[in-house]
């Protein structure tokens, strides 16, 4: 009985340490947007930036500022050009905040000048950028 | 007669000045309609900065086809963080006769919520040349996120230099994915509508 109640408080404790390490994880993922990047806190929609992780593992995230993107012609334009690019894993556009959600691999490097180009001929303008690790 | 030509062809360019230049590699099929004309327009953006096309128009009322190579440039764009203010030259060639062309400016301002325009054109034909401007204001009563139905409450008022007198009317404007299509009602073309798909 003794053996049997060991067992039992055993399997408690590593189901509860197994389901406090998923909630911390939970948690974790969650909150990103929280992170304070070079000093700044970034500027997204958390349900919205939330969502865009869901699904990309080994990646960085480029969260760029981008000014002029009043309507959807703008974004899908912006969406078609990244699309082509082998590199990127995962676009997204968030109109309201003026933010394009860009996924890379965590192996490759971010150019910001590249990114500024493509914006441009796209006729709006990048500002500044941040990056997130996953 | 050839007033009332004159006069079917400007009301035919009603709307087109909407987005007139794709993104880079960006093509747009326009088609305008009314109870005079039909006209259809395709035009392809090598760049942001310009665009070019043909647009064709057949009148239902004298049963005459013609058609206009036309150039948009864009002038000048000032991007902001909440606004776009754009500046364009626009001209166009009647493929049958290279002495009737038109040619002129058009703008905007805009927010996701807000819509400033004006236009001035002038049309040169052997008949009766003639200018014609507009003035467009709207208001978006909602803000949808990118990919949603999108819709904008608009007011128009275009003067032509024949008629010499404005013409005052609103405009429903609907927007979801590549798909624009805009419902105008003037006391002189009656309905008019533009439907355009950018690809």
């Amino acid at each position: 009985m003794k053996k049997i109640l060991t067992i039992l408080l055993a399997l408690t404790s590593l189901l509860s340490a197994a389901n406090s390490s998923d909630t911390d994880h939970h948690s974790h993922e969650g909150h990103i947007h929280e992170k304070m990047i070079d000093g700044k806190k970034l500027e997204v929609d958390p349900d919205r930036f939330d969502k865009f992780l869901v699904g990309l593992e080994d990646a960085q995230v480029a969260i760029v500022n981008v000014q002029g993107m009043v309507c959807d012609f703008c974004a899908r334009g912006i969406e078609k050009t990244f699309k082509k690019d082998e590199k990127v894993k995962k676009i997204d556009v968030d109109l309201s905040k003026g933010k394009v959600l860009i996924a890379y691999s965590l192996n490759e490097e971010i150019d910001f000048n590249d990114i500024k180009e493509k914006i441009v001929m796209n006729g709006q303008n990048a500002i500044d950028m941040q990056v997130v690790s996953l | 007669m050839g007033i009332r030509v004159i006069l079917i062809i400007s009301l035919a360019s009603f709307g087109l000045d909407a987005r007139p230049i794709s993104y880079s590699g960006g093509s747009t099929l326009m088609g305008h309609s009314n109870n005079m004309k039909d006209s259809f327009y395709y035009h392809y953006s090598p760049s942001y900065k310009y665009s070019i096309g043909i647009e064709s128009l057949d009148d239902k009322v004298f049963g005459d086809s013609y058609s206009y190579t036309r150039l948009t440039y864009l002038i000048n764009r000032k991007n902001t963080e909440l606004s776009q203010r754009n500046l364009y030259f626009q001209s166009g060639i009647n493929t049958k006769d290279l002495n009737n062309n038109f040619y002129g400016v058009h703008g905007d301002w805009e927010t996701r919520r807000f819509f400033v325009g004006f236009g001035f054109k002038q049309v040169e034909n052997q008949i009766n040349d003639y200018e014609e401007k507009y003035i467009q204001m709207g208001l978006a009563p909602y803000l949808g996120e990118y990919g949603d139905f999108h819709t904008w409450l608009m007011f128009k008022a275009k003067k032509n230099s024949l008629d010499k007198k404005w013409s005052n009317y609103p405009v429903l404007k609907f927007f979801k994915g590549n798909v624009l299509l805009e419902f105008g009602y003037s006391d002189v073309s009656e309905w008019d509508t533009h439907l355009m798909y950018r690809f």
